[in-house]
């Protein structure tokens, strides 16, 4: 004889489990950036732009590897005839500054325009919890585009060296501060001020414009008003080349100071003003998305 | 005075510059389900967002569970949930992701929260559509969904804001059901509505709200309970609202309908000995349903 199944209405379980309060919607608001960004487990079009750049941004150093691996192949003393580790981060800037200009509306432009900044602020999160999470997951996605291909190259032309795997890593671990440094300043230069246009803009396209318009159009005018006018201080202009900025104090910290033609360099301006520019405007960023949020939630 | 209240307000009062939402509120109100009504614009909403924390009161304060809901309020936040009369919806999520991230908001572990956003959109009606996405929902499934994020990590209390809002009959009947078995599931419920007879069909305490006061507290019952007869008379209705008033009732007339009411007497039986002694015959006879409607506007003088 065989037996019937029982179908149980269990109708509502009451949740007994492990609440994190605070500390959960804090992991979950950050891991929910990290995946928005990215769109994962979002359609298919949302995952195409950060894909390709996500290519454009590693490729390169796979690229820069394997050339070195033939090279060695055959000459076992030839020297990489690749750039180096600060020359790479002319490759992923220009990358990060795209993916930025897409990444940072796409982090608080649906939340605001969609009405979900009501259901946060109904959950064990306060305003600065959510725009800090926020801005936190766009500068981790910054620091892997930076870090990742770096570390890649870092590894793989260890690897590859005559004088063998770990003393090529010890020779070169100066390199290690230089790159994080590096990606420190990218990462400030570029993420506040995209988040603060992602915060007045009410739509995506036109927060990707206007901080795309803002880096380019500042570049443009910057190097217009260095070369057209001779007054005394002109040269400062150079500052509006936001764009530049990393780059320069990129050449300061891999000591290759006078290496690139940028506006800034062309101006003769100090590194540690290009330095100062980029965290002045990174703090007025940050503050005033902070207030905007505190009067939002 | 409401023993073990999870809500509760002192003298609350909140101020945009010169326009008064809120003043001199002071309410307790005991576990249940408890119905927010008042006009557009009495303060409703505004007193939600204090109780939630999102809105300082300029005066008073304000208890939820316990807690104070300025002071302690990741305490509060921790142990509600809301759901907001706008939209709150991402778009191009599905439901099944987006419920699991409001149960992950509200602190459940990763697993947990899938699970639960599985188990309350199934309660809700939305097993089959929950991994569609919420863009292509309708209005009534959208409604579904809010209410399935205000309920997924089982708190004590939710708020629900204006929940019919935008439904047709069918869904709203749907909504007022779910809301109504709230109460089984060991949720508190503070809903808030400017349709009384949701409130009537959903609850068993009714807070009034008018002009950002507080016109009315206290259990539907009372607030509606019927002690005026109504009688729609065959015959001289003259005749008989003359010998009701002779005999110590307040009548009032309109058309062939008198509605009678006493202190001292039966007005069942007043009624039938007027009819008896003046001749006349009637249509109907039965208490006087007062509705939550009539108490409103009774209160606020319209």
């Amino acid at each position: 004889m065989t037996e019937r199944g029982v179908v149980f209405d269990l109708g509502y379980v009451p949740y007994e489990g492990e609440r994190r309060a605070r500390r959960g919607a804090i992991a979950t608001t950050y891991r929910d950036g990290i995946y928005r960004v990215f769109g994962i487990r979002r359609r298919a079009r949302k995952k195409i732009l950060p894909w390709i750049l996500v290519v454009f941004a590693m490729l390169p150093a796979i690229v820069f590897v394997g050339f070195a691996f033939l090279l060695s192949t055959f000459s076992p003393e030839a020297e990489s005839p690749f750039g180096s580790h600060g020359d790479y981060f002319s490759i992923t800037g220009g990358v990060v500054l795209l993916f930025v200009a897409l990444a940072a509306p796409e982090l608080l432009i649906p939340d605001r325009r969609e009405g979900v900044l009501s259901v946060y602020s109904s959950r064990p999160l306060l305003p600065d919890d959510y725009i800090g999470t926020r801005s936190a997951s766009l500068l981790t996605v910054v620091a892997a585009f930076m870090l990742i291909p770096q570390v890649l190259m870092y590894i793989g032309f260890a690897a590859l060296s005559a004088d063998g795997f770990f003393t090529a890593l010890v020779t070169n671990a100066d390199e290690i501060p230089r790159i994080l440094a590096a990606t420190v300043v990218y990462a400030l230069a570029y993420a506040p001020l995209a988040l603060l246009v992602a915060t007045i803009a009410s739509r995506k396209a036109a927060a990707t414009g206007i901080y795309l318009g803002l880096m380019f159009v500042g570049a443009g005018l910057a190097a217009a008003l260095v070369e057209a006018t001779t007054l005394p201080g002109s040269r400062y202009a150079a500052l509006l080349a936001v764009d530049g900025h990393p780059d320069y104090v990129r050449d300061w910290i891999f000591g290759t100071t006078g290496s690139s033609e940028t506006t800034i360099a062309n101006a003769g301006l100090d590194p540690w003003i290009s330095l100062a520019v980029i965290v002045v405007v990174a703090a007025v960023s940050s503050i005033f998305v902070v207030w905007r949020y505190r009067r939002l939630m | 005075m409401v023993d073990a209240a999870i809500l509760s307000a002192r003298d609350l009062g909140l101020a945009y510059g010169s326009i008064v939402a809120l003043h001199g509120v002071d309410f307790d109100l005991p576990p249940g389900r408890i119905g927010l009504v008042g006009a557009n614009g009495a303060g409703k909403t505004t007193l939600i967002k204090i109780l939630l924390g999102i809105l300082r009161p300029t005066l008073g304060s304000a208890g939820v569970l316990g807690f104070d809901a300025t002071k302690d309020m990741l305490d509060v936040r921790s142990r509600i949930g809301y759901m907001p009369e706008g939209d709150c919806l991402p778009l191009d999520i599905s439901a099944a992701e987006f419920v699991a991230y409001a149960a992950g908001l509200a602190g459940l572990p990763r697993n947990a929260a899938r699970q639960r956003a599985s188990d309350v959109l199934t309660l809700v009606g939305l097993e089959e559509e929950r991994f569609r996405p919420l863009e292509g929902y309708s209005t009534g499934m959208k409604q579904r969904t809010k209410l399935a994020q205000a309920i997924v990590h089982d708190p004590e209390l939710v708020f629900l804001d204006e929940p019919t809002a935008g439904l047709d009959p069918e869904g709203r009947e749907e909504m007022l059901e779910l809301i109504s078995r709230l109460g089984g599931f060991g949720i508190n419920v503070l809903v808030s509505s400017h349709v009384l007879g949701d409130i009537e069909r959903t609850c068993d305490w009714v807070l009034m709200l008018d002009g950002g006061r507080v016109l009315r507290s206290g259990p539907l019952s009372h607030l509606v309970d019927a002690e005026t007869v109504a009688v729609e008379v065959i015959g001289d209705i003259d005749a008989v609202a003359q010998h009701l008033i002779a005999a110590g009732a307040t009548v009032d007339e309109s058309g062939q309908r008198l509605l009678v009411s006493t202190s001292a007497d039966d007005a069942f039986r007043l009624v039938r000995d007027a009819l008896a002694d003046t001749g006349s015959g009637m249509r109907s006879l039965g208490p006087k349903a007062t509705t939550l409607e009539d108490v409103f506007l009774e209160g606020s003088g319209s």
